[in-house]
């Protein structure tokens, strides 16, 4: 099988005020479907800004980006919104659940964005919410929940559109020791179970090592690293 | 994202929201109000003078005169105009033009113009008043048609007349009508009014006093007459004509009490002996004139054969008077009180949509994270913005509905002050507002329109909004 990711030669500059930052200056990879991928680094490395790349947040400067054997670079902001609702589903460190909204709630509205019917909504979310242990939260609000709880909103809702990538920018740089282990538990759960492609950025890289398959290690927006863990595909 | 769904985010947006909403509505409303009142004002006005025209038949009448005249010298005090003859061949305004003029297509009523000063007598009182003739096919227009008491002419040589309660009261007669109060008012007792049922004086014969030049007296003393300046020496006489109907006192829009004259049937007052001339537009435009009438009514089947009529009878060489082209003029000055009002009404309006895209950027300022957030999760920049949109356009539904129940209230009570004052001087009920259905239906699409108009640019501010500088915010 091709991999579904496959990043060639990637650059991706800022205008910081009058300041120019190059946060990735030539990053190439491939990833393979069901693979879970660790990237760790310093702060500024260019992690996330690869990650935004890869979600299509944000566009490359030069090089390319194919997912599922399609070119994020020459997408129009219309397919790009696309990509973000179904091909990847993004979960963050500030978890970024919409405050006014319940945890169905939340769930829901990205498969309204996907134009999932109501009915169908409803139940998947509950069944979502329901599989990662939240299914007495489910009408409460953001505020209500703990770290943990959110993270696993948060998770369900990445999941709700059914992405073939998951990405998580340091989803457990919020989360006390043992809730960042069930996080990490249930995210490599969903990757063996599920065979969802994981690519999480993390600074943990000892717990990184327990769940990925392979681990990279960004400097100064370059690959210095790469290591394959004991972890069997 | 269908449509629903994204109806349902923006109104539980507005609602999380609510004080601002409430608001940043009650702007819109109080726009709309204004609007509603102030163009239903001028509609109001428009509807009672349109109205009265059509009471008075004046869409679908006009005069016939001996010969052109120009209105603009008349209006400039030009009098002479009246008298200049453009075409010396044209022949009088006689009973033969007459035939030629009911024969044209759409003429319904054609009739010489008599109206002349008389004096009516009864039970010893005695009025002056205008007497005018009517031709029995009068009786099928308004207000012939439905004279409140008695009935319209049946024959143009009966010896009737038609009253009116104007008249009435300087007879000493006051008509005891539904509307009236049984007991007499000081003022009137004072006066030594009676009360009468108005079918009582039906059937009753009244004496019409009519002047003529006294031509013995004349002969007999030519140098006293004219020379000491005493004027012609006139004689009375006097016809007998039976009561058959008393004409409604006065329609709105008219005077309080302004006598609208007495009416003979048309040969009847052909036949009462008079002087001929009623006024100086009568002595102005006889002048030169052999034969003839002084002027022709033409009473014509639908608006639309006005005109057509009007061109024939200036290709006969005569002249035309219709006040329905006095209406076009008015119509226009109408126009252009509606845009005033209604300018007052926008710029009230041009407020409450600034208010709204203030309310907007604030509340996009405010949601930069959430709409990060949408755009993460799969939401294109067409359905953040139409979100944005929909909420411009509920804030402009909810403003124009609640601004037309504004607009009506301040209508309503304008309407009971205006009148409460005007019944004190004497003067009749009169609407002076008028909300149309158009104006129902465009208050709201105006509203909700300019609502999205002010909508458009927090829209796609919130559309363009970059989401990884999104979730970053706070």
């Amino acid at each position: 099988m091709p991999p579904i990711l496959i990043a060639t030669d990637v650059h991706k500059q800022y205008e910081k005020g009058s300041v120019r930052i190059n946060a990735l200056q030539g990053v190439s990879l491939e990833v393979q479907h069901g693979e879970f991928l660790s990237i760790v680094g310093r702060s500024g490395s260019g992690k996330s800004t690869l990650l935004n790349l890869v979600g299509g947040l944000d566009t490359v400067s030069s090089g390319s980006i194919f997912i599922k054997k399609k070119d994020l670079a020459r997408m129009k902001r219309s397919e790009l919104a696309l990509h973000r609702r179904k091909t990847v589903g993004m979960i963050f460190q500030s978890f970024n659940l919409i405050s006014s909204r319940t945890a169905r709630e939340n769930v829901e509205l990205a498969m309204a964005f996907g134009n999932v019917r109501r009915k169908e909504r409803k139940k998947r979310a509950e069944a979502l919410l329901a599989s990662i242990g939240l299914s007495e939260r489910m009408d409460h609000l953001p505020s209500e929940l703990s770290g943990g709880e959110a993270q696993r909103v948060a998770i369900a809702r990445a999941l709700s559109n059914r992405p073939d990538i998951l990405l998580a920018d340091e989803p457990t740089g919020n989360l006390d020791s043992a809730t960042s282990a069930e996080i990490l538990e249930l995210l490599s759960d969903l990757n063996r179970r599920q065979n969802v492609t994981v690519i999480m950025i993390t600074h943990d890289k000892v717990s990184a090592q327990s769940v990925s398959h392979r681990i990279l290690e960004f400097l100064d927006g370059r690959v210095i690293r790469e290591t394959r863990t004991r972890r069997r595909a | 994202m269908k449509f629903d769904e994204t109806s349902r985010i923006t109104v539980s947006n507005l609602w999380r929201t609510k004080l601002r909403t409430v608001l940043t509505t009650l702007g819109v409303v109080i726009g709309i109000g204004a609007l509603v009142a102030m163009v239903s004002f001028g509609t109001g006005m428009q509807k009672n003078i349109t109205g009265m025209f059509e009471t008075n038949d004046l869409f679908t009448s006009m005069q016939a005169l001996p010969s052109k005249i120009n209105m603009d010298e008349v209006m400039h005090g030009n009098m002479e105009s009246l008298q200049k003859q453009d075409n010396k061949n044209v022949p009088p305004l006689d009973d033969r033009a007459m035939g030629r003029i009911r024969i044209l297509p759409g003429v319904d009523v054609v009739y010489p113009e008599i109206s002349f000063p008389v004096k009516i007598r009864y039970r010893g009182q005695e009025s002056r008043t205008l007497a005018k003739g009517l031709p029995v096919e009068m009786g099928r227009y308004k207000p012939y048609s439905a004279i409140p008491y008695g009935r319209f002419f049946k024959a143009d040589d009966e010896k009737s007349i038609i009253l009116n309660p104007f008249l009435l009261r300087n007879l000493k007669i006051r008509l005891l009508e539904p509307g009236n109060a049984k007991k007499l008012s000081l003022e009137d007792s004072l006066r030594g009014l009676r009360s009468l049922p108005p079918d009582s004086l039906l059937g009753k014969e009244v004496e019409l006093v009519t002047s003529v030049v006294d031509v013995s007296s004349l002969i007999q003393n030519p140098m006293f007459t004219f020379g000491l300046g005493r004027g012609v020496p006139v004689k009375e006489t006097t016809t007998r004509l039976k009561i058959v109907g008393i004409d409604a006192g006065r329609g709105a829009f008219e005077g309080p009490y302004r006598d609208r004259g007495i009416q003979l049937p048309l040969i009847t007052a052909q036949r009462v002996p008079q002087m001929g001339f009623s006024s100086v537009w009568d002595l102005l435009r006889s002048k030169g004139q052999q034969r003839g009438y002084a002027s022709l009514y033409v009473r014509v089947k639908k608006m639309t054969h006005l005109d057509p009529v009007k061109k024939e009878i200036d290709k006969m060489g005569y002249g035309t008077l219709a006040l329905a082209d006095q209406l076009e003029e008015i119509k226009k000055g109408f126009v252009i009180l509606d845009m005033a009002l209604g300018a007052i009404g926008t710029i009230a309006l041009v407020v409450a949509a600034l208010g709204i895209i203030n309310t907007m950027v604030m509340s996009i300022l405010e949601r930069t994270r959430e709409i990060g957030i949408m755009k993460a999760i799969g939401g294109s920049e067409n359905e953040i913005k139409t979100i944005f949109f929909i909420e411009a356009g509920i804030i402009g539904l909810l403003g124009g509905l609640f601004g037309l129940v504004l607009g009506w209230c301040v209508t309503r009570i304008a309407n009971t002050v205006a009148n409460f004052y005007v019944a004190r001087q004497g003067g009749p009920h009169v609407d002076y507002f008028y909300i149309p259905p158009w104006l129902i239906l465009g208050a709201v699409a105006f509203s909700i329109l300019v609502s999205l108009l002010a909508g458009l640019y927090p829209a796609i501010r919130a559309a363009r909004v970059n989401p990884v500088e999104a979730l970053r915010h706070d």
